[in-house]
């Protein structure tokens, strides 16, 4: 009788620690790009996001046409001759957070986290690394990062016509409330 | 008037309409979303099924078109400013999956008043598949 009151508990917590996922479906992703003749800003809050602290497995689901733009024709353009979001619908990156080990999960405050993967935006996948935090409150993990993205990496062409208006490096805010499934 | 006088007055006319056209058609607004006619009408489970069985199929015929479902509401996820409510139909490696709803702002209040297992009608903007969910935007209640 022990031995079987031992096993449940190995299975059921064994079964804990694997569930141990956190994520979100309503994250935020917002563009940000400024030259002297225009500022572009744009969010997306239809972000998914997982982690799996057990892998340490991270990774992020983007909808291209969730993006919203103040202005519609800016909305059009990214879509239609930049994006080209009906061959491309989704960016998706697939990566580790390095350093999760530093992070106490049960001890509430702010940590710095490094992420490393593979980003797939427009058909391109690229290798990188970024720096951001993770603030743990109330059982949940807010990860936010700051980070910049060259346009001409991930293929996408800007006429022109239009170079003056579109930076070279856009700023990529990410702000992901994660909680655990 | 003099003959110099209409051409000036004309070409200014034109001028100005043209400057009121360029300036529409770089500022032009996002559509009322609620007040477009939806392109595709039928049930939140076919539209999830056909997003589940033929994903990019179902892309080429639903993304960024005006679709309204009908179903019984499984949640509604509600923040400050953003209330969504979910169709669920089946578990996957990340909870719920299903038809993800986000409402227009001007909607919130109505759709908080909504419950789990009552049934809706809304349209919405299709915005594609997640690999986990539908996701409609801009949804207004049409019922």
């Amino acid at each position: 009788m022990k031995r079987l009151a031992f096993i449940v508990l190995i299975v059921f917590f064994g079964f804990q620690v694997q569930a141990q996922k956190y994520l979100t479906k309503n994250g935020m992703i917002s563009l940000y790009s400024k030259t002297p003749f225009e500022t572009i800003e744009a969010q997306n809050n239809q972000v998914n996001c997982a982690l799996d602290i057990k892998t340490s497995d991270f990774v992020f689901m983007v909808l291209m046409k969730s993006f919203e733009f103040k202005r519609a024709l800016m909305q059009e353009h990214f879509n239609e001759n930049y994006i080209e979001s009906d061959k491309y619908p989704d960016a998706r990156f697939k990566g580790k957070v390095t350093n999760l080990k530093s992070v106490d999960l049960k001890k509430e405050g702010i940590y710095p986290v490094t992420v490393e993967g593979d980003l797939t935006i427009h058909g391109i996948t690229r290798h990188i690394t970024n720096i951001g935090s993770f603030e743990i409150k109330g059982g949940t993990i807010n990860g936010k990062s700051r980070f910049t993205l060259k346009v001409e990496d991930y293929g996408i062409k800007v006429p022109s016509a239009v170079t003056d208006k579109i930076a070279e490096s856009i700023q990529i805010d990410v702000n992901v409330m994660l909680n655990p499934l | 008037m003099s003959r110099k006088r209409k051409y000036f007055f004309g070409t200014l006319g034109i001028i100005v309409l043209g400057v009121i056209c360029v300036y529409w058609y770089i500022n032009h607004p996002h559509p009322r979303y609620e007040k477009l006619r939806p392109d595709f009408t039928l049930t939140s489970k076919a539209l999830f099924d056909e997003f589940k069985s033929n994903g990019k199929a179902s892309a080429l015929k639903y993304n960024g078109k005006m679709v309204e479902i009908k179903g019984t509401i499984s949640k509604i996820e509600a923040s400050d400013t953003l209330v969504t409510i979910v169709f669920a139909f089946s578990q996957g490696l990340f909870g719920d999956e299903g038809i993800r709803c986000a409402m227009l702002s001007k909607f919130n209040e109505s759709t908080r008043l909504l419950k789990e297992g009552n049934t809706v009608d809304l349209k919405g903007l299709c915005q594609g598949y997640n690999e986990t969910d539908v996701i409609l935007e801009k949804c207004s209640l049409v019922k």
